[in-house]
């Protein structure tokens, strides 16, 4: 995690949220917008694909986008090795919108999970050719290390296989990740609601990259706010500081001044209170 | 009636080029030497004044049965009964155009680039200008878009295209043999001495060409290519002409061939070559 800074800085460019908000799969681009305006991010994501030679149609996502200030994180989803993935990305500069590039080479087809070797390898060739790179990546520190030293700008650990809404399956490795982290932390990938949101900022991310979890959500508009609101939640619990976990109950009022007197601890309680009570 | 796709020879008025002689009496001499479409293009004139010299125009032309254009102004072509109006790239957009005239009137549009006449071609114009092929008096502050605009145009624009600025007879044959099939001519017709024999020659260099020209594409012009993962046949020479004959030339996507990505400024220098694999690609929704 970074120093409390306020601003979330990525590859020297100041960002406005710490939220990443995915374009796809929304019900249609009205709400994509909304959504995005109820969000607040700053940083929107993308895919490149073949254009549809049969369709007259410009159905380009930025076409909906154009009148906004945004900073465009095109992904190399698609991409099954780090050569795709290279190949992706130098498209997607092409298209003049930037030089950041989401790192996203999933070769397994059900868990969607991403390759490490290819996703560090991928990493790599990019930043020599001068990108901003952002892996996707598993949660594993010693490979979130690895991508770091390589020159990512940020790591973006997955809570979870995309899309799957299952949440932060690793907490532990998550901690982990953002304590070791020199570079911001972005977890990214299978939260389900703002709860899963507020966790992450809890255990040290920087922010967070949804997309499913708000395009999908019966109210996108609504859950992209509430991702929002839980974001900003979840990093100022954390700024504040948790408790530690007890295994036993402290009372949060003072017994000091009580009505009556404390029960025996050593009885455990039970029937204490009718010793003392003096009840018949 | 004419219909667009029969003419082949449009002359432009412009009153300058003759000072001692009436618009009228240019004007029918072309026609009569072979201009089969005519368009008023007046900057000067106040608008009563130009609804009155298209009235009259309007008058020369049905008499001599050829197609009249109103440039600028479609209220004048209406009010003039004219068969439609010519627009530049910073007049009204087609579609306002063709709010007011019609799902009948002619709307042409001047293009000077492949970008501008594939738009123009999308938004339902009927014809296109296509140039200045050469320097032109007419237009002095605008570069050529010289001939390598015309061989793109011939081979991606399908609505006719009239190849224009600076064409006279001296250069005509150059410009058909560049791929026009239709030229445009303003100075060498109507300030010539004689507009009726500058129709004439450049008419007969039109119809020499077209009597010379094989009736379609041979298909061993055609390159076998891969497209987006699809197999395809097709015409053109360079990466933009493939562009144009997708529609893609003026969208935002961004082109690959054999693995290596084709700046878009080097799309009409880029060749494209039998078993050359092309990709197209364009942002679309993701995470």
């Amino acid at each position: 995690m970074q120093a409390s800074t306020n601003r979330l800085v990525v590859g020297g460019k100041p960002l406005r949220s710490r939220l990443f908000l995915g374009t796809g799969r929304y019900p249609s681009p009205t709400v994509m917008r909304q959504a995005l305006d109820a969000s607040g991010a700053h940083v929107i994501t993308f895919a490149i694909r073949r254009v549809n030679l049969d369709g007259v149609e410009d159905d380009s996502v930025l076409r909906h986008l154009a009148d906004r200030d945004l900073v465009f994180l095109p992904n190399t989803s698609g991409a099954a090795d780090a050569e795709e993935a290279v190949r992706i990305a130098r498209l997607a500069r092409e298209a003049g919108l930037g030089d950041w590039i989401k790192v996203e080479i999933s070769a397994h087809p059900r868990s969607l999970m991403p390759d490490p070797l290819e996703t560090l390898r991928a990493t790599e060739r990019l930043v020599a050719e001068g990108f901003v790179a952002l892996p996707y990546t598993s949660d594993d520190p010693m490979l979130c290390k690895r991508l770091e030293e390589a020159g990512a700008a940020a790591v973006m650990p997955g809570g979870s296989p995309i899309g799957t809404g299952l949440g932060l399956l690793n907490p532990y490795n998550l901690g982990w990740i953002a304590e070791e982290a020199k570079v911001p932390v972005i977890i990214d990938a299978g939260l389900g609601s703002a709860a899963d949101a507020a966790q992450a900022m809890e255990l040290g991310a920087d922010g967070i990259l949804v997309n499913t979890p708000v395009a999908r959500a019966r109210d996108p508009v609504a859950m992209a706010r509430a991702m929002m609101l839980a974001i900003e939640a979840g990093r100022l619990s954390r700024l504040a500081g948790r408790i530690p976990r007890k295994r036993y109950a402290t009372a949060s009022s003072a017994p000091e001044g009580r009505l009556f007197a404390a029960p025996d601890a050593a009885a455990g309680g039970r029937h204490a209170g009718a010793v003392e009570g003096g009840g018949r | 009636m004419r219909t667009i796709h029969e003419c082949k020879l449009y002359v432009v008025s412009g009153e300058n080029y003759h000072p001692d002689r009436g618009l009228l009496e240019v004007m029918e001499a072309a026609i009569r030497g072979g201009a089969d479409i005519v368009q008023l293009r007046d900057k000067a004139s106040p608008k009563r004044e130009l609804l009155r010299k298209a009235r009259a125009m309007r008058e020369l032309t049905r008499r001599l049965g050829t197609l009249f254009i109103v440039n600028d102004h479609p209220d004048i072509a209406l009010a003039a009964e004219a068969d439609g109006v010519h627009l530049g790239q910073d007049d009204l957009p087609v579609a306002s155009a063709r709010q007011m005239l019609g799902p009948d009137r002619l709307i042409g549009v001047s293009t000077h680039a492949l970008p501008q006449a594939i738009a123009a071609e999308r938004a339902g114009a009927d014809y296109i200008g296509a140039g200045p092929v050469y320097p032109t008096g007419t237009k002095p502050d605008r570069p050529a878009a010289t001939l390598s605009y015309i061989s793109e145009a011939a081979r991606a624009v399908r609505i006719p295209f009239f190849a224009i600025g600076g064409i006279h007879p001296g250069n005509a044959e150059d410009v058909l043999a560049a791929g026009a099939s239709r030229l445009c001519a303003v100075s060498a017709v109507v300030g010539s001495p004689d507009p009726e024999e500058a129709c004439r020659r450049l008419r007969g260099y039109i119809d020499r060409r077209q009597a010379s020209r094989p009736p379609s594409p041979s298909a061993a012009a055609r390159a076998r290519l891969t497209v987006n993962g699809r197999a395809v046949e097709t015409p053109a020479a360079t990466l933009l002409e493939l562009a144009a004959e997708y529609r893609l030339a003026d969208r935002r996507v961004v082109a690959e061939r054999n693995g290596e990505v084709v700046p878009r400024a080097s799309w009409p220098d880029v060749p494209v070559r039998e078993g050359d694999r092309i990709e197209f690609v364009h942002f679309v929704g993701g995470g």
